[in-house]
């Protein structure tokens, strides 16, 4: 196994670089407290979106989980059409907010376990049934919302959760932070971060070794699923409104952040400070690029050069190259 | 590794990095900075509308203005563009929303920054100082749907087309269609509100299949500037060219061959280059303070003589008169 120090560093180094660039063009204002406030903001929906998919990817077997968006954004839906339709966002705002967010929680669940069984019980290949149950939720989405936005208003603590800072820091930041903390906890300490990890890296083994392949699997799809929902959570809470078809250039985006974080796509292997730190860099680089006020294009023309650099620092050893003196570490 | 490749490695990861510091070091700008945010970059509407975003700023030197845009029709990416020129801090937003329910969020949040906000194509938006619109938006849907009428005799099947199901104006523009086809009960409405997302290839594909689906369709009204180069394309391939009538927002230059050959029945549009001159210049007089008054002259044709009413939120609603109807017959009069 490949120390990941070379992933990491070249993450860390790219965000420093990045944050220095958008400092030098904008005479500062990219590291305003504002900016960065603002982009921490933003960063939080796709966040967890990667952070499902990293999951997914880690549990092997072409694992990818595509419905990701599409199940964030159903929550939001259904959760808001129900809740709205015994509480009002404004006059029983705690009670709203509450209720909302257990909603949009549950749906998340739901559709996690719902992706998990199909993929589990019925074998049906990740990639196929995440797409399919991608169109299913969106589906429903449509129908539960008629094709409109629907309204979530803003209740106190939504409305806090979107918009508002503690110690200087947006709450949904913190939000998405002490998620990823407790998911690399997960994974690190507990035995179904060892079973999951096992399981991508050989699913032979992992059926002789005896341990419940079936379950792991629906709680890794579960998981990624209440993490769609917190999504659709944060997106309602920034938003205002929520509606079906919210995001879809996140799908292929948190599957990029995934991919530039090192998380092996065969599976077994993965690191969730390096998707949170992926996530920063895109994430720093479009808002630098706003800044700098050049086209969208451009955007995609650096993430794409930016994957490809990352691809090859995983196949090249950049940083052995780079420090030609240090001896190498072995795993 | 060989030498070659760790130099072209190295070489790359320095590419990636010059290519976002020769973004240019931005001076510090004393003159107010007006930043319009269109929905979509590279097609042709808002290419007109960035020539008017550029005339704009050679008539007005004391402003700074430009267009930015999302590659793709989807609203959080107009979404992470207008947030991101919130944080640096411009002092006038012209956002034409691919989606106005969601940019309420964002737009609030500029407006108690200070910055002035304008608004084009979405008179629901209540964050906005001034939404600004070329005519009224149910006026050009009946419009629309006369000429359809008149082409279909009053009578047959049709269908519409809408960016998409979120598209105020678009919604709009079918709706009085809707209503004004109410009036010819022989005219039967099918499939409606087919979405096309600005895309022109996957709306021939959906015209295909409606031409399938419904052989004795009679007549489509379009709504995104993309829809009527789509459905037209669809309608000649299938041989239907003047046996079925298409009425729908475009532009006169990138219809032309369809006109000619009489796929595209009639196009409707106003000037996006207009739309963006009055969109700027409604917000250099917001950020010098002073008011637009119901008969104002923003300086731009088509609204010399605008109608202020208020708005569904605390800002104005202004409307022009700046439609345009045209065939084969006159669109050579507004070639753009």
């Amino acid at each position: 196994m490949r120390t990941t120090g070379g992933q990491l560093v070249m993450l860390i180094a790219i965000n420093v670089a990045v944050l220095a660039f958008g400092a030098a063009i904008s005479g500062g204002a990219f590291l305003s407290p504002f900016n960065l406030q603002s982009m921490a903001g933003q960063l939080p929906e796709i966040g967890f979106l990667a952070i499902g998919v990293m999951l997914a990817m880690c549990a092997g077997n072409g694992g990818i989980d595509l419905s990701g968006i599409a199940l964030a954004n159903l929550s939001g839906v259904v959760s808001a059409v129900v809740v709205s339709s015994f509480l009002s966002s404004t006059d029983q705002q705690a009670a709203y907010s509450i209720a909302f967010i257990a909603g949009a929680l549950l749906v998340g669940l739901m559709g996690g376990i719902f992706n998990g069984l199909l993929i589990s019980r019925l074998n049906i290949t990740p990639i196929l049934c995440t797409l399919g149950t991608q169109m299913l939720f969106t589906g429903f989405a449509v129908v539960a919302s008629d094709g409109r936005a629907v309204a979530v208003g803003t209740p106190d603590l939504l409305s806090e959760i979107g918009n508002g800072l503690f110690l200087g820091v947006p709450i949904s930041f913190l939000i998405f932070i002490g998620v990823a903390a407790f998911i690399a906890a997960l994974l690190k300490f507990t035995p179904f971060g060892l079973w999951l990890m096992l399981m991508g890296t050989n699913p032979k083994a992992a059926h002789y070794a005896g341990f419940p392949k079936t379950r792991v699997l629906i709680a890794t799809y579960a998981t990624s699923g209440v993490l769609s929902g917190l999504a659709g959570v944060i997106i309602a809470a920034r938003n205002v409104n929520v509606k079906w078809d919210y995001g879809t250039s996140y799908l292929l985006i948190a599957i990029l952040i995934a991919v530039m974080a090192g998380v092996r796509p065969e599976g077994g292997y993965g690191r969730v400070i390096c998707v949170v730190l992926a996530a920063i860099g895109l994430q720093l680089m479009s808002s630098m690029l706003n800044f700098g006020g050049l086209s969208n294009f451009v955007r995609d023309f650096a993430w794409g050069a930016l994957l490809l650099t990352f691809l090859a620092v995983g196949r090249y050893d950049v940083v052995g190259f780079l420090t030609p003196n240090k001896s190498k570490r072995l795993v | 590794m060989g030498a070659l490749s760790k130099n072209l490695l190295l070489g790359s990861a320095m590419a990636v990095a010059l290519v976002a510091g020769s973004a240019g070091a931005l001076m510090a700008q004393n003159k107010p900075v007006i930043a319009t945010v269109v929905k979509i970059s590279g097609i042709p509407w808002f290419d007109r509308m960035e020539t008017g975003v550029k005339q704009f700023q050679k008539d007005n030197p004391d402003v700074v203005a430009t267009q930015y845009g999302p590659a793709t029709a989807d609203a959080a990416q107009q979404l992470q563009i207008v947030t991101d020129l919130v944080a640096k801090g411009v002092n006038g937003l012209a956002v034409v929303p691919m989606d106005p329910s969601v940019l309420e969020g964002t737009l609030k949040r500029a407006m108690d920054r200070g910055i002035i906000v304008v608004t084009h194509e979405a008179d629901n938006q209540k964050n906005t100082h001034a939404d600004v619109e070329a005519f009224d938006n149910a006026d050009y849907g009946t419009a629309l749907n006369k000429r359809l009428a008149e082409c279909m005799g009053g009578k047959g099947k049709w269908t519409t087309f809408v960016g998409s199901l979120g598209s105020r104006t678009h919604m709009q523009w079918v709706g009085a269609g809707e209503a004004n086809a109410k009036t010819h009960p022989d005219m039967k409405l099918v499939d409606a509100n087919n979405e096309s997302f600005d895309d022109a290839n996957g709306t021939y594909e959906k015209a295909k299949e409606i031409l399938r689906k419904h052989p004795d369709i009679k007549g489509f009204q379009t709504s995104a500037g993309n829809d009527v180069l789509g459905v037209g394309r669809a309608i000649d391939e299938a041989g239907l060219s003047g046996k079925v009538c298409l009425v729908g927002t475009g532009l006169p230059n990138p219809s032309q061959d369809l006109l000619e050959s009489g796929a595209i029945t009639a196009i409707g549009f106003w000037d996006p280059q207009k739309a963006g001159m009055a969109m700027n210049s409604v917000a250099k007089s917001l950020i010098a303070g002073k008011k637009i008054e119901d008969g104002a002259n923003l300086g731009v044709p088509g609204y010399e003589k605008v109608k202020v009413t208020k708005g569904p939120g605390t800002g104005v609603l202004i409307i022009g008169n700046g439609m345009v109807l045209a065939d084969k017959k006159n669109y050579k009069e507004y070639l753009f």
